[in-house]
């Protein structure tokens, strides 16, 4: 395990020092001075490189960026590409974060597919070796030169050098298809859409394309299915959270999409990551806010909170169903959520109101997506505050 | 549906009190605010914006024939998936415009206002 550069001073004399690696992502050196009838510790750390990794998946690659943006916003700093380089670059760069999309690992691009006879989805599409490489040499600290596949051509362009940031994020549609990758991850989320608001969400997103119809729509997505199924879905399995979008149940046969039942599901037992809950920890609660104190428009908003085995593994659920029509909906609401890792009281409504344009801002996707940020943010600090105390621990010996 | 304007945005910051001073869906402006620029600034955009929806209508028509053979195949598969990657390639391009305002060759552009790309798209 490489050591950073020692510098003797005169001030140590008769030194003795120990490497420690309790990870990879961490360099420390431990200066141990001795003298006649005193013997103290001191400890110097170098370039001590804390990169978290998190993983998000979902269909449409990097089409995520409001999610991505919500994120990031959580630490502060907007999101952007990096300035003079390729315009067509997929990564996004903020003061805490780097975002990068997975799609810049394909091994073949838009005509290799071609020739081949595979899709973006397929995992002979994409060079796993070459992600885990780079994703772990990020995560120890290392720049990368890393690939861009350029949406709009349809090539490899050119790598542009990404520097390890604090908190690297990698989206696409296989994060957790590898396993020497998934290992690498402090944290993973899955975005579960059901086939039904898949549907209306394409259909807004590309009606207005002259090139597109309900037809085209549909075919689409139907010849999507068996590779989606076959190498995307099974990944939620490992997933930390999952993110599940559905359509409503408070409006009977209501198929445009609008309203939205989404359910955040937590695996119980992650290290780092409280899940949170309603009222009363695993307990089961179904509660409808709307009444008395707080009038709600149709359809109303109805939550639920469970616990529940997805997987084989223990989680708990916590679920909203329909629309905030109001910012004191919002309020109410998150007064009455438990574990939320805010800094302060109303924290996740001043996240969502900073991003209102946002799709998903009225309901659970905007919500959770929050929610999720606020995590990962604490996840983040203890991981910080953990290696940091690990050298005094060290010490004591 | 209405994006209101980043002023708007800042304006919802404000003291959270009153239910009604908050719409989450906007309705009517208010007086006078900023009208931000939804469309491509650069020329090199708008042109990008223009070839991708030309794609989309070539790659559909393409996908539709390949498939009308055999739906099942592969060629079939990966025509429609060209056609989403297009789609969802166009679309990001909306919304990095209309949503967050960012041009994706501004800084390019900062950079080198002379080339043909950079120059100032109007209407």
């Amino acid at each position: 395990m490489a050591v950073s550069t020692i510098y003797s001073t005169q001030a140590l004399n008769s030194t003795h020092f120990l490497t420690s690696s309790p990870s990879s992502s961490s360099k420390q050196v431990f200066f141990y001075r001795r003298q006649t009838n005193r013997r103290f510790n001191t400890i110097i750390t170098c370039a001590a490189q804390q990169t978290v990794v998190i993983g998000l998946a979902a269909d449409s690659g990097c089409g995520k960026s409001t999610f991505m943006r919500r994120l990031t916003s959580v630490f502060g700093g907007a999101a952007e590409p990096p300035k003079g380089g390729n315009p067509d670059s997929n990564t996004l760069i903020s003061d805490m974060t780097t975002v990068i999309c997975l799609d810049d690992y394909h091994s073949l691009d838009r005509t290799g597919r071609k020739e081949k006879g595979v899709t973006a989805l397929d995992p002979r599409a994409n060079d796993f070796d070459l992600m885990y490489e780079q994703v772990k040499a990020l995560k120890s600290g290392i720049a990368v030169e890393k690939p861009i596949y350029n949406h709009v051509t349809g090539l490899l362009d050119a790598p542009e050098l990404i520097q390890p940031p604090k908190i690297l994020v990698i989206e696409g549609l296989h994060p957790m298809f590898d396993e020497r990758v998934r290992d690498l991850l402090d944290f993973s989320i899955y975005l579960d859409i059901s086939n039904e608001v898949k549907f209306a969400w394409k259909i807004q997103r590309d009606m207005a394309e002259r090139g597109h119809s309900l037809e085209s729509i549909k075919a689409s997505i139907e010849a999507r299915k068996p590779d989606f199924d076959a190498f995307i879905d099974p990944q939620k399995q490992y997933a930390d959270a999952v993110i599940e979008v559905l359509p409503t149940q408070l409006i009977p046969d209501d198929n445009e999409g609008k309203v939205l039942r989404v359910r955040l599901i937590m695996k119980e037992g992650v290290k780092y990551f409280s899940p949170v809950y309603l009222f009363d920890e695993g307990s089961t609660i179904s509660w409808i806010p709307c009444g008395r104190k707080l009038t709600c428009s149709y359809p109303g908003i109805k939550f639920n909170y469970q616990p529940d085995s997805y997987f084989d593994n223990e989680a708990s659920v916590v679920e909203m169903d329909g629309q905030f029509d109001r910012l004191d909906e919002l309020i109410y609401v998150e007064s009455h959520l438990s574990n939320l890792s805010t800094k302060f009281y109303g924290e996740v409504t001043q996240q969502m109101l900073k991003h209102a344009d946002f799709p998903g801002s009225n309901n659970g996707t905007g919500l959770f997506q929050t929610i999720v940020g606020l995590k990962i943010r604490d996840l983040y600090e203890q991981l910080i505050a953990n290696k940091a105390n690990a050298p005094t621990e060290a010490s004591k010996a | 549906m209405m994006l209101p304007s980043p002023s708007r945005a800042l304006q919802n910051q404000q003291p959270l009190i009153g239910s009604d001073m908050f719409r989450l869906k906007q309705t009517e402006p208010r007086g006078l605010r900023l009208v931000v620029a939804a469309t491509a600034k650069y020329k090199g955009t708008k042109m990008r914006e223009e070839k991708l929806s030309e794609m989309i209508v070539e790659k559909v028509k393409e996908a539709t024939e390949v498939c009308e053979a055999d739906v099942r195949s592969e060629e079939c598969k990966v025509a429609w998936d060209e056609v989403e990657e297009v789609s969802q390639a166009r679309a990001d391009l909306r919304i990095k415009l209309k949503l967050l305002n960012q041009d994706p060759l501004e800084s390019f552009c900062q950079e080198n206002p002379e080339t043909d790309e950079c120059r100032i798209y109007e209407d």
